[in-house]
């Protein structure tokens, strides 16, 4: 689409000028820090803002160098296209984290649990479009919505209290395949439970486009993105205050830093895991049913893609906090949409390929703190 | 005359004895069971296609099933990359012989060189990034190589798939192979690397691996370099899978990137947690049953063709299960079911005596 010429030849050389000038940083300079720890990280991190800041310039200059009069304008309108995936990525990434806090475990099957939802929501709207003609699409869909939403909701408490309460003593990565054959089981339950799903869920309205402007530049949004974004950030900012303000967020937080101690100080930990995994397929189900009309239709593998994203977001935001996910959540789609101007095809490799660097330079993800082991 | 021929006898059955206890017996006579169905094909019994096509993808696939034992069962290391490392063995097989016209033999080369340096580069992220955040990352790599498959045209062809038209070039002549053919190669192949599998996990290095499966701090200390061994887990289990893949293309003749998905993944590594993670025997009880199955048998009935969801759900329903009541797979269910019936008949056989002669007190 443009002359990339130059462009990853920059930033191999941007790259290479960051690490021998952080090599250089840390043989001369460490010794005049009192805190040589807190230090390093900071510095890994500067640089590290550094090198994504770096990539965003390159981006920029690529599409400037082709369309010098729209670039801001380019640029701009296609972050605001990934609203949608934004919203469906900080979704789903959440829910794994919440799941992570408090069962020590990394839910492959959170995709397939929110893609149960999905496949109810879409028999529901199979349901009102033959029996209710009368009424609107976005009554509709939310309904829909809320059906999907309870069901994974319960799903989820089902799926805590038959196993995952009874593996506690499993090992963390038999913990994990005990996920991963959870995807198998609901993957070949589903077709058989649903049948085959004859229409697609539309999307949430099909009002023309919202247009607004920033900085000074004309853009526009779906609608059914701007409900997305609103629907997001309303059940995030629920879910963070519960996090912070309720027992039950005091509960998690507990859970989280060690299980056996909060439960012998009187936390009922039963409760707070099989209320995360049910929290956790909520929010899964509603990123699913807004994801939908993206794709053409219910499958099993509707969620797939998020699933791969979502792991990748948590990893590179640190599994240990809540909020470096969704920075990174935000991070990974606006990248993608940007890469795939300058690379076409390849920016799931690239993003994929600048995650596993990132995560090599910082086992524990951008946000993460190093957690003292005892042997 | 009597005292002779007793001895003969007697003789005879240690020689017997001795045959069958010695350790490669048993993976000689699981090669010769998957070559019975293809012998009585030869010998003119009409077996179906479906079939033999089932017992040579199973074949491959305990092949690739042995390499992510050593890295799960032995190593401790948990990897969804084996997708991704299957496809490359095929596309590597499929370019060489379509658009170089490379040997059979510089491909398996190419391959087993290329496994290497995969094998080191994930090893390396292996040191970094442990438990269960590596599952994640190697799942990122084995995306990140889809996509490759999938973009890079001028190798892989791209979503459409590359097919060979079973042909193999060896010594610089274009041979049509049949694949009956391969199919005995493959048995030689599965045979050979289950003792090369056996012997790799009774030497020190199995040993050392098993160390660090159970402690690392604790292997370390006792002189286990974690470095050495990790590499080598990764490098023998993706020359492993490189094979495999080498091996299926020159049988199946087709590669899709749809294939290479993380299904693939996960149903390799539902063959080796379900047969059991630390037994050859185990992986192969394992593989026959989340492959072999539903290949060979499930296929034959018309209620398992309309619905191909019900074998998928079977595997992952045997996977929880197994993890949640047998953690030691489901071969240490029949050798300790085996060991009760045999304790069990034996308190019998006593208790008939007692009843036949009187008991001795």
């Amino acid at each position: 689409m443009f002359d990339t010429t130059g462009f990853w030849k920059d930033i191999f050389i941007f790259i290479l000028v960051l690490v021998v000038v952080y090599t250089l940083l840390k043989t001369f300079t460490l010794k005049y820090f009192k805190n040589k720890d807190r230090a390093k990280t900071v510095g890994l991190n500067i640089f590290l803002v550094l090198g994504i800041l770096y990539l965003f310039y390159r981006i920029y200059r690529v599409i400037y160098d082709n369309f010098p009069d729209f670039a801001t304008m380019f640029m701009m309108t296609n972050i605001i296209n990934q609203t949608l995936q934004v919203s469906v990525l900080a979704l789903a990434t959440t829910g794994i984290v919440l799941i992570f806090k408090t069962s020590a475990t990394t839910n492959f099957a959170q995709g397939m649990i929110a893609t149960f939802g999905a496949f109810l929501s879409a028999k529901m709207i199979q349901y009102f479009t033959l029996n209710y003609t009368d009424m609107t699409v976005t009554t509709m869909v939310f309904l829909a919505m809320i059906g999907g939403a309870i069901t994974a909701f319960l799903f989820g408490v089902f799926v805590d209290a038959v196993i995952i309460r009874n593996s506690k003593d499993k090992s963390p990565i038999g913990k994990q395949m005990i996920t991963m054959g959870l995807v198998l089981v609901l993957a070949g339950a589903m077709p058989l439970i649903f049948g085959k799903i004859l229409m697609p869920i539309p999307k949430m309205s099909y009002e023309p486009n919202i247009a607004f402007k920033l900085f000074g530049i004309d853009l526009f949004i779906t609608v059914h993105a701007y409900y997305a974004l609103i629907i997001t950030v309303v059940l995030l900012v629920i879910l963070f205050s519960m996090l912070r303000f309720t027992k039950w967020g005091l509960g998690v937080r507990a859970t989280a830093s060690n299980e056996l101690v909060a439960g012998m100080m009187g936390v009922n930990t039963k409760v707070i895991t099989s209320m995360s995994w049910a929290i956790a397929g909520l929010l899964g189900a509603v990123a699913a049913v807004m994801l939908t009309p993206n794709a053409t239709n219910v499958t099993v593998a509707l969620m797939t893609p998020t699933q791969v994203n979502a792991f990748m977001a948590a990893i590179l935001g640190s599994f240990s906090s809540f909020l470096g996910p969704l920075v990174a959540a935000i991070l990974i789609p606006v990248l993608t949409g940007l890469l795939s101007l300058v690379v076409p095809l390849w920016q799931n490799a690239v993003v994929y390929l600048i995650i596993l660097a990132v995560v090599l330079v910082k086992p524990m993800g951008l946000f993460g703190k190093k957690i003292a082991k005892k042997v | 005359m009597m005292i002779c021929r007793t001895e003969v006898s007697k003789d005879r059955k240690a020689r017997i004895k001795q045959i069958t206890n010695h350790p490669y017996f048993g993976f000689f006579i699981i090669t010769f069971l998957m070559l019975i169905v293809q012998l009585l094909r030869v010998a003119g019994v009409p077996v179906s296609n479906t079939l033999i096509r089932a017992f040579g993808i199973t074949m491959i696939y305990i092949i690739i099933a042995l390499g992510f034992s050593i890295l799960l069962g032995y190593a401790g290391l948990a990897s969804l990359g084996t997708a991704g490392f299957v496809g490359i063995g095929t596309y590597i097989l499929g370019y060489f012989t379509k658009n170089l016209e490379a040997s059979i033999f510089i491909v398996i080369l190419v391959s087993i060189l290329g496994a290497i340096v995969i094998g080191l580069i994930v090893g390396f992220i292996s040191l970094r990034i442990e438990g269960m955040y590596l599952a994640i990352i190697t799942l990122g790599l084995s995306e990140i190589l889809n996509e490759v498959f999938k973009n890079a045209v001028s190798i892989t062809n791209g979503t459409n798939g590359l097919g060979l038209d079973s042909q193999l070039i060896i010594f610089k002549n274009l041979i049509f192979v049949n694949h009956n053919t391969i199919f005995i190669f493959t048995a030689i192949i599965m045979f050979i690397m289950m003792i090369l599998t056996l012997n790799l996990i009774k030497s020190p290095t199995g040993r050392a691996l098993l160390a660090m499966r159970n402690s690392t701090s604790a292997a370390q200390a006792m002189g286990v370099s974690i470095l050495k061994y990790r590499l080598m887990a990764f490098i023998v289990s993706t020359v492993y899978a490189m094979l495999g893949g080498v091996i299926y293309m020159s049988y199946i003749s087709f590669s899709i990137p749809t294939t290479w998905s993380l299904a693939f993944s996960l149903n390799i590594l539902a063959a080796v947690i379900v047969g059991g993670s630390q037994s050859i025997y185990g992986i192969v009880l394992g593989t026959f049953m989340i492959f072999g199955l539903n290949l060979g048998v499930f296929q034959q009935f018309d209620f398992f063709k309309e619905n191909p969801a019900i074998s998928v759900m079977f595997n992952g329903l045997l996977i929880i299960l197994v993890i949640m009541f047998y953690p030691g797979g489901l071969i240490r269910l029949v050798t300790t079911s085996y060991y009760k019936l045999k304790k069990a008949l034996a308190k019998l056989k006593m208790k008939w005596r007692n009843y036949r002669y009187g008991s001795d007190n």
